[in-house]
């Protein structure tokens, strides 16, 4: 049975290739898209679990630095292919390949019975090749601008940054779509293709996807291996030249995750300003103690032989009690005797309060009344004249 | 009776008398209000004042006509009500009975008096304070933190809301930078000026008493990091913003970049997390917020590359215009923003368009040639 032998698709560097692309490509889009956005509840839950925005982002940067040295890997790969093997590039696009697509079209419409010949890669595959490099070429270049807007705006105008971050969303999007689509479709769905687990086709995948390379191999039509001293030759020449260049792109690749420091680690205060910067309290409004304007007093002059009468005599009925019930009432009554003294009548007042009789008749000297006056520090102070007055009410006993 | 039951009864006579005492000693101050003008008669005489044993002079003098002007003294709130620990019998008791009260500044004696009179009548404000940052200082020893009269006063209490910049002026006299910052802003200029309320006042993004400040900071709650929310009430409220000719679009925008991705993200899952990226009041400035188009905005295009030098120092001339400046991009704000993506929604659907007809094809075919195919066997 023919089917069961099993032609050679892709070496273990091409598949070591594969899936560092897969790894990387997969990162990047998850990584990226949830960027897009943040607020979306499964994006939410995505960036949790990469660990957040910023671990998001040091991850999607990774996963891009790992596809910088995949990019490289490949070029070397792929030169040493051209340049030391002289493999036909067989993944340049061609006008076998326009033929391809009228001819699919023809046959899947049915307006013909004959299948697109096609070769070692499909336009399918070219189609998707291409689509990489193109992608992978724009989104390395918005990348780096957003990676390095200091740097970037240095030389271009800054609008060109969110345009880069225009385009860097968009292509991720168009990427990611195309890959579910067409690479799904075509290497999953149509059929399974393992080729890139093992490397391997059979002969009934290689006629219902490569008829005409099948055909080349079967007829021994495929570019020959160079003699080992030919290979040696060009290796000498090749390896430095893509040393020199590989150094040169991992230089490249150092500048753009290295070079530029964007933004402080830490944001600068946002406002430099005292918060706790009290008014001077202003001085309170002491009331310097103003004398009371002593009213121009007449003394009438007595007229010659004429004597003057003596005074009333002070009692508390005549005068004092009054005097003492307005000046001390409102803190020394019956309803709020303060410091227990009230003045409210004669008996009581001469009791006195809780530190004793404030009023000892006839010893002005001894009485509580007075020291408290004297002393100055008593809230409500008689005048001078009004505690003359009480004086000498309380030296003449203190009558009732 | 032995001895023990004896002493048992000693002490339990003596406890029985003590607890009089005390039931009496609580009971005087109500049944002797000496009523307001007992007071007044000796607190209404100006000039009356005493001495701290800090050497702080106090004024003792209540102006009656204040206080019955303020919300307590048109209510006929008694002076007792706010001052339930007056002895009236040993008042006043003299200057030596201070350090008796434990009160050797004018600060303590404030704290004596208010700091927990005000709860008998006003718990929810209370309770909301002790969540605010001057409680939180004044439980750290901070003893300048700002108790209910260090805002409201004491004896000359009104509406804090009337006039409307009266709230903010209570801040003021403990945060005067702070204000006249404000004073000049954009806002501070609307309310304190025009007597505008639909700026926002120091408590509309403070709180009023459970008072939040940027060193407020817990785990679960970072001020700097929620402070677009604050921005977000009145900035995307389409009506607000339409009666002064300003875009709603400001925080949408802001997320859709880089700086409020980070934010609103870490808003959302890391709310306590220190962030370099910028809020709006790192670009707009805190309190001294400025229109976009005063001379002295951070964020005029003549200023605008100081602010972005800020956070990176590394910035030159072009750098500031990669912000497109919270405009959604179309042709004539952001052109070449609007080609990228006008690229992009051509070549999208162009190229899938085609992958899907190219997959439908195939796909059609094979079914149908499977189908013959099983035909045939069968």
């Amino acid at each position: 049975m023919p089917s069961t032998s099993r032609f050679h698709r892709f070496s273990i560097s091409d598949r070591i290739e594969h899936w560092l692309l897969f790894a990387s490509f997969t990162l990047l889009a998850v990584t990226g898209l949830v960027q897009q956005h943040v607020d979306w509840g499964v994006y939410g839950a995505i960036i949790r679990f990469f660990g957040g925005i910023e671990n998001t982002r040091t991850i999607h940067h990774i996963a891009a630095i790992v596809l910088m040295f995949e990019t490289i890997y490949h070029i070397g790969i792929q030169g040493y292919r051209f340049f030391v093997l002289r493999k036909s590039p067989s993944i340049l696009p061609g006008k076998n390949d326009a033929v391809n697509l009228v001819q699919f079209f023809k046959h899947g419409l049915g307006l013909s019975k004959n299948r697109a010949e096609e070769g070692h890669f499909t336009f399918a595959e070219k189609l998707e090749y291409w689509a990489v490099i193109w992608g992978t070429l724009v989104m390395g270049i918005t990348g780096f601008m957003l990676w390095n807007p200091i740097l970037t705006t240095r030389l271009l105008s800054g609008s060109i940054i969110p345009a880069a971050k225009a385009a860097h969303g968009k292509e991720a999007l168009l990427a990611v779509l195309a890959i579910l689509i067409w690479h799904l479709y075509t290497v999953h769905i149509r059929h399974l293709n393992l080729s890139m687990f093992h490397g391997k086709m059979t002969e009934a995948e290689m006629e219902d996807e490569h008829p005409r390379a099948l055909a080349d191999i079967k007829a021994g039509r495929f570019d020959p291996r160079p003699d080992p001293a030919t290979i040696r030759r060009r290796q000498r020449i090749y390896f430095p030249i893509f040393a020199v260049l590989a150094a040169a792109m991992l230089a490249g690749v150092y500048f753009f995750v290295a070079y530029e420091t964007t933004a402080v680690a830490t944001a600068p205060a946002a406002e430099e300003v005292a918060i706790y910067a009290p008014y001077t309290a202003t001085p309170l409004p002491t009331q310097a103690p103003t004398p009371s304007p002593v009213p121009p007093t007449i003394t009438p002059t007595p007229l010659p032989g004429e004597t003057p009468l003596p005074p009333a005599a002070d009692t508390w009925q005549n005068g004092i009690g009054e005097l003492v019930q307005t000046k001390c009432g409102a803190c020394h009554s019956a309803a709020a005797p303060m410091g227990g003294l009230d003045v409210t009548s004669y008996q009581v007042a001469l009791k006195g309060g809780s530190t004793g009789p404030g009023i000892v008749p006839g010893e002005a000297g001894t009485s509580l009344f007075v020291s408290r006056q004297t002393s100055g520090k008593h809230p409500g102070m008689f005048s001078a004249e009004e505690l003359q007055r009480i004086l000498g009410w309380i030296e003449a006993g203190a009558p009732e | 009776m032995s001895l023990k039951q004896r002493a048992i009864l000693m002490i339990a006579s003596g406890a029985l008398l003590l607890a009089g005492l005390a039931w009496a000693g609580a009971q005087p101050a109500h049944a002797q209000d000496p009523g307001n003008d007992g007071c007044l008669a000796c607190h209404g005489q100006p000039g009356m004042q005493a001495t701290l044993p800090s050497g702080e002079v106090i004024y003792l003098t209540v102006d009656a006509g204040v206080y019955n002007a303020s919300v307590h003294g048109q209510a006929g709130q008694a002076c007792i009500e706010c001052h339930p620990d007056v002895d009236l019998q040993a008042h006043p008791k003299g200057d030596t009975a201070w350090s008796d009260l434990g009160v050797r500044t004018h600060r303590d004696l404030s704290s004596l008096l208010y700091r927990d009179a005000c709860v008998e009548c006003h718990q929810d404000q209370y309770a909301d304070n002790l969540d605010g940052v001057h409680q939180q200082a004044i439980a750290a020893g901070d003893e300048a933190a700002a108790i209910c009269t260090d805002c409201h006063g004491t004896h000359n209490i009104t509406d804090p809301r009337q006039p409307l910049s009266k709230g903010s002026q209570m801040c003021e006299r403990c945060h005067s930078e702070i204000y006249e910052l404000y004073k000049e802003s954009v806002h501070g200029g609307a309310l304190l000026g025009e007597g505008n309320g639909d700026v926002p006042s120091c408590t509309a993004c403070h709180s009023v008493h459970d008072t939040q400040g940027p060193l407020g900071d817990t785990a679960d709650s970072n001020f700097h990091l929620s402070s677009p929310e604050l921005c977000r009430k009145c900035h995307s409220d389409t009506a607000l913003m339409a009666k002064y000719g300003l875009t709603a679009d400001v925080y949408d925008t802001y997320v859709a970049d880089f700086h409020g991705t980070t934010v609103a993200v870490f808003e959302k899952q890391a709310p306590g997390q220190e962030t370099n990226k910028a809020v709006c009041i790192d670009c707009h400035g805190v309190h001294d917020m400025r229109k976009v188009d005063d001379p002295e905005s951070a964020v005029i295009k003549e200023n605008l590359l100081v602010t972005c030098q800020k956070c990176h120092p590394g910035a030159s001339a072009n750098f500031p215009t990669s912000w497109i400046g919270h405009y959604r991009p179309d042709a004539k704000r952001a052109p070449l923003v609007f080609f990228v993506n006008l690229f992009y929604w051509i070549l999208i659907p162009a190229v899938l368009g085609l992958m899907i007809v190219l997959v439908a094809i195939d796909a059609r075919k094979r079914i149908a040639d499977r189908g013959k195919k099983e035909h045939q066997h069968a």
